[in-house]
C-alpha cells in the first residue's frame, strides 16, 4: 500500500512541472508580448522585489538579460514606492480572513444551531435567511460604506456576511440532520436542555461544522480580495490591481507577473489555512468511526 | 402514499408554515417601512469618503422614493436590458464551467491516474480567489465578453469538479461489481448507476456554483464597465453615490439570485424524482 501515495505524488509533481515547464518555453518564444504572458524568469523577478520591498542594486555586468534592468514594469514600481510588499500584503489579507472567520463563524453557526434545533424559529427565520443569502456580499460594499465611511469596517463587514451566510447551512443540517434518534435517545434517558446540547448536539453536527468551515474558509479568502480589490489600499486584492480598479473603475492596468505572484501567493495561503483546518477536522472529529 | 410519521419533530403543516413565514417577511417590510420614515430627516444627508463629502445621500430611502426609482429603471428599459445581459453572462459561464468541471470531474473520479494528475490543478484553483484572476484575464482575453463569461466559468469549474468528482467517487463498489457479474458493460454500468448515483452530488455543487457566479458577475462587470448589466449599475448607483438606485439593483440581484437557486432545485427535484421511491 506504499505505492499508491508515491505515484500520486509523483504524478501530481510530474503534471505540476511539466505545465511550468510548457510555460516557461512558451514565454520565452516570442510567440507573445513580454506584458501579456510574462516569462517565468520575470515572474520570479518581480516576487523577489516584493519581497525584498525595494529595488535591487542597479544590473551588474554580469547579468543574463542584459539590458533588463531587473522588473521595470510600472506596477511593481508604483507598489514599491508605496511600501507594500508582498508579505505585508498577504499578513494584512490574511488577518481580515482571520476576522472574518472569527466574527462569523460564531455568528453563522447561533443562527443555523437555533433554526436546526427550533421549529418556530426556522418558520421564522428561514424565509429572511433566505433572502439575505441571495444577494452577494461584494454587492453590498457600496451601500455599507455609506453608513460606516470609508474605513476597515466596510471592508471586513462583507467578509463576516459571507461566512456567516455559509456557515449557517452546516450548522442547520447537521443539527437537523442527525438529531432524531440521538435526541430521542438522550431525552428518554433524561437529559435536559443545555445537556443536550452540549453532550449531544454539538458533537454530532462536528463534522459538518468543520465541513462547513472549511468551505468558509475558501468564500472568506475570496470576498477578502475581491473587497480589496474593490476599496481597499492595502492587502493582496490591492497589490494585484495595483489600486487601480476603484481609482479608475473602468481599466486595469496590472502587470500579469504581478498578478501571477500574488494568485500564486493566495492560493499557497488558501491552501496553508484549508490544511489547517483538516487536520484541526481529523484532530476533533476522532471519535467518529 | 406512506402514512405521515407522528414523532414529536412533525411540527405544524405548510398552512402554518407559509403564514410564519409571510409574517416574518412582511413585519421586516414594515419596520423598514417605519425606520425609513424615522430615518427622514434625521439620518445625515452628507457624507465624508475619506476624501470628499457626498451631498443628498438618502441613507434609509423610504417606499415612495424606491418606487419611484424602480418605475424610472423599468421605464427606461435600463432594468430590464441591465438584467438580460448579465443573466446571460452567468448562464454562458454557467454552461461553459458547469459542462467543463462535470466532464472533468466525471474523469478523475473515474480514473485515478487523470485524478493524481488534476489534483495539483485543482487544489490550485480551489484556493485562487476567481476574483483575482480578473485582471490577467483582461490582459488574455480582452476587455470584451470572453474575460467576463470565462471568469465566471472559472468559478463555477472549480466547485463542479469537486463535485462530480465526489459524486463518481461515492457510488459503492458494490453496485458496479453487481452489474459486472450480471454482465453489464462499464458503458451501460456508468449510465445507470455511475450518472444516477452522481447526479445528487452535481447538483449540490451545481447549486453553488450558481450563487459563485453571481458574486462572480458583480465584479467582472467592472472591466470594459458599461451600461446596460447590473454590476455596473451598481458601481454608478455606488459613484454618484444614488442610494436608491443601489437598493434596487441589490434586490434585483438578490431576486435573480433567488429565482435562479429555485429554478435549480426544482430541476434538481424533477431529474431526481426516482430517488423518492425510496425514501
Amino acid at each position: 500500500m506504499r505505492r499508491v501515495p508515491t505515484q500520486r505524488f509523483v504524478l501530481g509533481f510530474a503534471s505540476l512541472a511539466a505545465m511550468v515547464l510548457a510555460y516557461t518555453v512558451l514565454s520565452n518564444a516570442h510567440l507573445f508580448r513580454p506584458e501579456v504572458v510574462p516569462p517565468t524568469q520575470e515572474i520570479a523577478v518581480a516576487f523577489t522585489e516584493l519581497v525584498v520591498g525595494a529595488r535591487p542594486p542597479p544590473v551588474t555586468e554580469g547579468d543574463m538579460h542584459a539590458g533588463h534592468h531587473g522588473h521595470s514594469s510600472a506596477h511593481v514600481g508604483t507598489l514599491l514606492q508605496q511600501g507594500v510588499t508582498l508579505q505585508d500584503s498577504l499578513a494584512i489579507t490574511a488577518a481580515r480572513v482571520l476576522f472574518g472567520l472569527a466574527a462569523g463563524v460564531p455568528l453563522g453557526v447561533l443562527l443555523g444551531v437555533l433554526m436546526g434545533w427550533s421549529r418556530r424559529a426556522d418558520d421564522y427565520l428561514h424565509p429572511i435567511y433566505v433572502l439575505l443569502r441571495s444577494v452577494p456580499p461584494l454587492a453590498l460594499i457600496t451601500y455599507v460604506m455609506l453608513w460606516l465611511g470609508h474605513g476597515e469596517a466596510h471592508r471586513l463587514i462583507p467578509i463576516v456576511y459571507a461566512v456567516a451566510a455559509t456557515m449557517v447551512i452546516p450548522a442547520y443540517h447537521g443539527v437537523r440532520d442527525v438529531l432524531v434518534t440521538y435526541v430521542v435517545a438522550a431525552r428518554s434517558l433524561g437529559a435536559r436542555r443545555w445537556l443536550l446540547v452540549r453532550k449531544v448536539l454539538l458533537p454530532a453536527a462536528g463534522p459538518a461544522l468543520l465541513a462547513g468551515l472549511r468551505y468558509a474558509v475558501a468564500i472568506a479568502w475570496m470576498t477578502a480580495v475581491g473587497a480589496e480589490m474593490l476599496m481597499s489600499e492595502n492587502g493582496m486584492g490591492n497589490l494585484i490591481v495595483g489600486g487601480g480598479l476603484w481609482a479608475s473603475r473602468t481599466q486595469t492596468k496590472a502587470d500579469p507577473a504581478v498578478v501571477i505572484v500574488g494568485i500564486v501567493t493566495l492560493a499557497a495561503a488558501g491552501w496553508a489555512m484549508d490544511a489547517l483546518a483538516r487536520s484541526a477536522t481529523a484532530r476533533l472529529t476522532r471519535w467518529v468511526r | 402514499m406512506p402514512p405521515k410519521k407522528d414523532n414529536f419533530f412533525s411540527g405544524p403543516g405548510i398552512r402554518t408554515r407559509t403564514a410564519r413565514a409571510l409574517l416574518s417577511v412582511g413585519a421586516l417590510a414594515v419596520v423598514y417601512g417605519i425606520a425609513s420614515e424615522i430615518g427622514r430627516g434625521r439620518l445625515p444627508d452628507r457624507i465624508w469618503l475619506g476624501t470628499h463629502y457626498v451631498e443628498n445621500v438618502q441613507l434609509l430611502p423610504p417606499y415612495p422614493s424606491l418606487a419611484e426609482e424602480t418605475t424610472f429603471l423599468l421605464e427606461s428599459g435600463i432594468l430590464t436590458s441591465s438584467i438580460a445581459v448579465s443573466a446571460g453572462r452567468v448562464l454562458l459561464g454557467f454552461l461553459l464551467g458547469g459542462a467543463f468541471g462535470i466532464l472533468l470531474g466525471i474523469a478523475t473520479g473515474r480514473a485515478t491516474r487523470a485524478e493524481y494528475l488534476a489534483d495539483p490543478w485543482v487544489t490550485f484553483f480551489r484556493f485562487t480567489p476567481a476574483l483575482a484572476l480578473l485582471p490577467l484575464f483582461v490582459l488574455w482575453f480582452g476587455y470584451g465578453e470572453g474575460s467576463k463569461v470565462l471568469l465566471i466559468a472559472t468559478s463555477v469549474a472549480v466547485v463542479t469538479i469537486l463535485g462530480a468528482h465526489q459524486g463518481v467517487r461515492s457510488v459503492p463498489r458494490v453496485y458496479l461489481d453487481a452489474a459486472a457479474a450480471l454482465g453489464a458493460s462499464p458503458g451501460l454500468a456508468f449510465r445507470k448507476i455511475v450518472l444516477p448515483a452522481a447526479l445528487p452530488h452535481i447538483f449540490a455543487s451545481l447549486r453553488i456554483g450558481l450563487g459563485l457566479a453571481w458574486v462572480t458577475i458583480v465584479v467582472a462587470e467592472l472591466i470594459d464597465a458599461r451600461m446596460p448589466s447590473l454590476g455596473y449599475l451598481l458601481t454608478l448607483a455606488g459613484a454618484y453615490p444614488r442610494v436608491p438606485t443601489m437598493v434596487v439593483g441589490i434586490a434585483t440581484i438578490g431576486a435573480l439570485v433567488l429565482a435562479f437557486d429555485l429554478l435549480a432545485l426544482w430541476v434538481h427535484a424533477r431529474a431526481t424524482r426516482w430517488m423518492r421511491r425510496t425514501a
